[in-house]
């Protein structure tokens, strides 16, 4: 019996001091994303990483369209599912207290200052609490071998005539295409909105919530700029015909189909899809594509930009020696030159080093203008709102100006009205 | 206190019993629970509300005057346009014919196919620049139309799509349904020289009448709560106006994150299909002893 008692007593203790070095001797690292070119190629960054240091990256994909409930769920139920997380601006405020601070993620100080501001990242004490894996903004692509430079529509307008123009000519079904439906509308309404000295909020281009509460979360749904909005969207859909009729239930997906296709002489996308573009195996229309700042409405002279970052996230619920390991697999993704070339070839979305970008635009015309139209402009917007309702705001906001298009156009007033105060609610 | 015989009937139910209660009872309840608390998903503070998330999804104009009759009309033409649809395949298979098992299973294959599967290529087959619909109509000289686009054409794809879906199902349980009424009454018919038409009417229909009760019950019941073809085809647009219960609770719950009042509207919508669950079960019991 006693014998029996020292063999359990032997047998636990070598169970606990195993358990405990394998806990202190970390051998993989957790990675919860969503499969897409860039996210990809940053994690080909760290298996590299992890190859060279004997760390297993273990990849757990999520989809989309659960991607924020899931991990939400996941990070206030203090699971330790995840090491490292997609993290994105958009909730970069419904998260901030979930996740670990990174100022002491040293090679931060390369990242973009406008992408990491603390409006959109960092937690009620001031700190950050992403690393970025690349910029993703939108950008105007146009068909090359149809349009010059020179003759790229500045004003929505000029989009109208050239659109017209193009179509008269049968060069093209359509002038132009975008994504419109519900969490695609940075590729319609957004950038025709804010080319339009135009918001969802009042005031215009505010991202200080404080600000923002102060004009009581006012909606600029009932501004005339949102009419104009509204109306321009309306006529190139049943006046003018330069875009297609089901566009208003496009997501990006069909969007960016229609223009691979050769069907449409312009769209809004983001400019990770360059390489997509240009995927002669993917696009009729690869090699024939180009980019510039968008065409702008009749408030507004000055061009815009917004840009945007990707990142990753720890959980703040994960153990201390994960953190420390994460942490360093990050600093070195960031300074990993070779991968994060690698990011831009297969993507299109400039790199999280802003000290690689010179260099990239000394080599790429394509980086050049995006460095200088979108990168270095000083006219920049913010791409959405950093407060936990966004969602639900954008839904509304996206909602009205969806019945608007699809009503009849003398409504469009009276909708936009109708929506002003659910857009405003929602963001209460 | 209880038999052997009792003892092993309920040594047999129980882990049914606990799976239900694990999976379904306690869910209930947690959401229950939350329907009254101020429980962000992404803050869940849990601070006790009272009815507040209640009284804001019954005064909320969408629900009362969008969603839930979006959501009558969705259940009353499925189950129809599925229950019509699949009593006529029924009725083609129950006679014999060449090749009639092989087309009975490929009458089958929709139930196969996963839901959102369905949705996503109902959405490409009426996407109007790709979409084979548009290819055929303008093939003969019509024009295309933007079907996701319009109130009622995107409400009339989903209904083709999920009595699609549904058709085989009624389709298998009337089949067998009718394979089991008894052939003497439609060889005394047929000696009488009666009508197909009056057989179907006087003598199929209201033999076959409870299988259609039972059937037409479940798949109400199912129907009211039909989420993933609608969040696929349209998300409820365009704007709000294919939007379901489903939607408008999971909206609540997981795209504003608010856990409280999609706890809320989900526990609305079980009591409304509770009351008309009632209602089904009790017509099926009247039928049932008629």
């Amino acid at each position: 019996m006693e014998r029996l008692a020292k063999l359990a007593m032997a047998t636990t203790v070598a169970l606990v001091a195993a358990a405990g070095s394998a806990l202190a001797q970390v051998k993989e690292l957790r990675i919860g994303y969503q499969p897409s070119p860039i996210q990809d190629a940053s994690i080909a960054m760290f298996e590299s990483w992890g190859a060279k240091n004997g760390v297993k990256i273990v990849k757990v994909p999520n989809s989309y369209g659960v991607y924020v409930e899931k991990m939400t769920a996941s990070l206030t139920s203090n699971s330790d599912q995840y090491d490292i997380i997609w993290h994105n601006d958009d909730w970069g405020q419904t998260w901030a207290h979930l996740l670990e601070p990174t100022d002491d993620v040293n090679a931060n100080k390369f990242a973009d200052k406008w992408s990491m501001a603390p409006v959109v990242f960092a937690n009620a004490q001031g700190q950050n609490t992403v690393v970025p894996m690349g910029q993703t903004f939108s950008v105007f692509f146009y068909r090359s071998d149809l349009v010059k430079p020179e003759e790229v529509p500045k004003t929505l307008e000029q989009l109208v005539t050239v659109s017209k123009k193009l179509q008269a000519d049968g060069k093209v079904k359509f002038g132009y295409v975008g994504g419109m439906s519900m969490n695609n509308s940075w590729f319609s309404w957004f950038w025709s909105m804010w080319g339009n000295n135009c918001d969802v909020l009042l005031p215009p281009y505010e991202r200080d919530n404080k600000k923002l509460a102060e004009a009581g979360w006012k909606s600029g749904m009932t501004e005339p700029c949102m009419q104009q909005t509204a109306e321009y969207w309306w006529d190139a859909i049943n006046t003018h015909k330069i875009v297609p009729r089901g566009m208003p239930a496009y997501d990006r997906n069909e969007a960016n189909a229609v223009f691979m296709s050769g069907d449409a002489a312009f769209t809004v996308a983001d400019s990770l899809w360059w390489s997509t573009f240009n995927d002669p195996a993917k696009s009729k229309i690869a090699g024939k594509v180009a980019a510039t700042r968008f065409p702008l409405g009749p408030n507004r002279a000055r061009p815009f930009a917004w840009n945007d970052i990707w990142g990753w996230a720890i959980p703040k619920s994960i153990a201390p020696e994960r953190k420390k390991l994460a942490k360093e697999m990050l600093e070195a993704m960031m300074l990993d030159e070779e991968g994060q070339l690698k990011l831009w070839k297969a993507t299109g979305a400039p790199p999280p080093n802003t000290t690689f970008w010179p260099k990239i635009a000394a080599a790429d015309p394509f980086m050049a203008l995006l460095k200088e139209s979108v990168l270095d402009s000083p006219d920049k917007v913010r791409g959405a709102y950093y407060f936990p309702q966004w969602p639900a705001v954008h839904k509304a906001f996206n909602d009205t100006v969806t019945k608007a298009v699809t009503g009849k156009r003398e409504d469009i007033a009276k909708v936009l009205a109708e929506g002003a105060p659910l857009v405003s609610k929602a963001a209460q | 206190m209880f038999g052997e015989q009792q003892r092993f009937v309920l040594l047999l139910i129980a882990p049914a019993a606990l799976l239900l209660l694990l999976f379904q009872v306690v869910p209930i309840f947690i959401g229950a629970n939350a329907s009254f608390r101020n429980w962000a998903l992404y803050d869940p503070k849990k601070t006790w509300v009272g009815f507040d998330h209640y009284a804001a999804v019954l005064s909320d104009p969408a629900f009362l005057y969008v969603v839930l009759p979006n959501t009558f009309l969705f259940m009353a033409l499925s189950v129809a346009g599925a229950l019509l649809a699949g009593l006529a395949l029924a009725l083609l298979l129950n006679r014999p014919f060449r090749g009639q098992k092989l087309v009975q299973t490929i009458l089958l294959v929709p139930l196969m196919v996963a839901p959102v599967v369905a949705a996503i290529m109902v959405r490409w087959i009426f996407n109007d620049q790709f979409g084979i619909v548009n290819v055929v109509l303008e093939a003969v000289g019509l024009e295309g139309q933007p079907w996701l686009v319009q109130r009622w054409s995107a409400f009339g794809i989903i209904l083709l799509t999920d009595i699609w879906l549904w058709t085989p199902w009624f389709t298998l349980l009337l089949l067998a349904g009718l394979q089991s009424l008894p052939k003497e009454p439609f060889e005394a018919a047929a000696i009488d020289g009666t009508t197909t038409w009056r057989v179907f009417r006087f003598l199929t229909l209201p033999m076959l009448r409870p299988v259609i009760v039972v059937c037409v019950v479940i798949r109400a019941i199912d129907a009211f709560r039909t989420f993933d073809i609608v969040w696929t085809l349209t998300g409820g647009g365009p704007g709000r106006a294919t939007e379901l219960f489903s939607l408008y609770a999971y909206v609540h719950a997981f795209l504003n994150l608010d856990l409280g009042r999609g706890s809320a509207a989900a526990i609305v919508g079980g009591l409304i299909i509770l009351v008309i669950g009632v209602a089904l079960f009790r017509l099926v019991d009247r039928i049932a002893k008629a």
